[in-house]
C-alpha cells in the first residue's frame, strides 16, 4: 500500500540551489553526487549532513572549452540549512586528481524558476 | 563591491574575477622575484574594473623586513608581509606602511598573535589575512588546525577591532570562489556576515584610500592637497 502524501504544513521546507562546476575532467551525474556528499560529510560531519535532506536533481553538460568543462545544475535541500551546503560546495577542490570548482549561481523556491534564471538553458544551444 | 588583494600573476584571472563579481585585484608577486614592468602592463585602474600590483615580502628577520618595504612601498599599491616569525609579525603590525600581514601562523602552534600585537594592528591598520587557498586546499587534521587558529584570530578581532581581510591567493582559476560563497563559509567560523562583508570589500577599500593620502604626503603630517 502507498503511503498518504504528507499535509504541506508537515512537509520538509525545501530550497533548489543552482551550481555551475567547472573542471579539468568532464564530471558525470554520480561524481557530482560523490563530490558533494563527499565533501559535506567532511565539513560538517554525519550529524550535520543528515539534516540537509540533500538530492542532487539534475545536470546539464555546457561544452567545454580549453580543458575546462562546464556542468550546471541544481541541488535539492533543506531551507534551513542553505548556508551549510553552499559553504560544502565552496570547499569541493579536486576530482580524481584534477582541479574542479563549484559556484552557487543562485538559490531559488521551485526548480522552473531555478532554470529560468540561473541555469538559463537557452545559452547551451548558441 | 567585493575586491580579491591577493591573486598570483595570472592575466586569465583578472578576467574569470570580473565574471564572479569582483569590482578588482591586486596581482601579487615575491620580493624576491619582483619584476615591475610584467605586471605595469596588466595594472588598470579604471572604475569598472581594477588591477593592481602587488609585492609579498618575505623576509629573515624584523630588519631584512624593513628594508624591503622602504624599496617596493613606492613600486607597489598592496604590500603584503609574510609573517610566521613571532618578531616579523610584530615588527608589521608596528609599520603603518604594510597593508595585509598574511600567514601570522605558519610553522607555529598557536595563531601567531597576541593582545600586543592586535592592539598594534589596530593602531596601524595593518589588516591581518583570511587565506582562502589554504581552507580550501588542505583536509581533516591540517584544516582543522587553520580553522582553530582562524577562530583565535577573530576571537581578538571582536575585542581590539583590527581590520581582516579575506584573499584567495588564487593561482589558476580553479582556485577563484563567488564573494556570496565566501561569506557565507566565513559565517561558520565565528564572523557575522557584517564583518564577513567588510573582509571582502569595506577593508580593501579602506586600503586603496590610505594609499591615495601616502602618494600625497610629504612627511608625516604634512600632506598636498589638490
Amino acid at each position: 500500500m502507498k503511503l498518504k502524501i504528507l499535509p504541506p504544513t508537515l512537509r520538509n521546507k525545501k530550497r533548489y540551489i543552482a551550481f555551475e562546476a567547472i573542471s579539468a575532467t568532464p564530471l558525470e551525474k554520480e561524481d557530482v553526487i560523490s563530490l558533494v556528499w563527499e565533501s559535506s560529510l567532511n565539513f560538517h560531519g554525519e550529524r550535520e549532513t543528515s539534516k540537509f535532506n540533500l538530492w542532487i536533481m539534475k545536470i546539464w553538460y555546457f561544452g567545454s572549452s580549453n580543458d575546462e568543462n562546464i556542468i550546471k545544475g541544481i541541488i535539492q535541500c533543506n531551507r534551513n540549512e542553505i548556508e551549510a551546503v553552499r559553504a560544502s560546495l565552496l570547499l569541493i577542490n579536486k576530482f580524481k586528481g584534477k582541479p574542479v570548482v563549484f559556484h552557487t549561481l543562485g538559490i531559488s523556491g521551485t526548480i522552473k524558476a531555478a532554470i529560468k534564471k540561473y541555469i538559463k538553458l537557452k545559452d547551451k544551444h548558441k | 563591491m567585493y575586491f580579491d588583494f591577493n591573486v598570483g600573476e595570472n592575466s586569465h584571472l583578472a578576467n574569470e574575477a570580473s565574471i564572479l563579481g569582483y569590482k578588482g585585484i591586486a596581482l601579487i608577486q615575491s620580493s624576491k622575484d619582483f619584476n615591475g614592468g610584467k605586471i605595469e602592463k596588466l595594472r588598470k585602474i579604471e572604475e569598472d574594473f581594477l588591477i593592481l600590483s602587488g609585492v609579498k615580502i618575505y623576509a629573515k628577520n624584523p630588519e631584512d623586513m624593513k628594508k624591503n618595504i622602504h624599496k617596493f612601498r613606492p613600486k607597489a599599491d598592496v604590500l603584503i608581509v609574510n609573517g610566521g616569525n613571532i618578531k616579523i609579525n610584530r615588527a608589521a603590525c608596528e609599520d603603518p606602511r604594510v597593508d595585509i600581514l598574511a600567514n601570522t601562523y605558519k610553522n607555529r602552534r598557536g595563531s601567531g598573535i597576541n593582545h600586543i600585537i592586535a592592539k598594534k594592528a589596530a593602531e596601524n591598520k595593518v589588516a591581518l589575512e583570511i587565506n582562502l587557498n589554504q581552507i580550501i586546499k588542505t583536509s581533516s587534521l591540517f584544516r582543522t588546525k587553520i580553522l582553530t587558529n582562524l577562530r583565535e584570530i577573530i576571537k581578538l578581532k571582536h575585542k581590539f577591532k583590527f581590520p581582516l581581510v579575506t584573499t584567495s591567493n588564487a593561482s589558476s582559476i580553479y582556485d577563484l570562489r563567488t564573494p556570496e560563497d565566501i561569506i557565507t563559509l566565513l559565517g561558520f567560523f565565528g564572523m557575522t556576515l557584517q564583518e564577513a562583508n567588510d573582509s571582502l570589500s569595506r577593508y580593501p577599500l579602506d586600503i586603496l584610500e590610505r594609499n591615495k593620502i601616502r602618494r600625497n604626503t610629504v612627511q608625516k603630517g604634512v600632506r598636498i592637497l589638490k
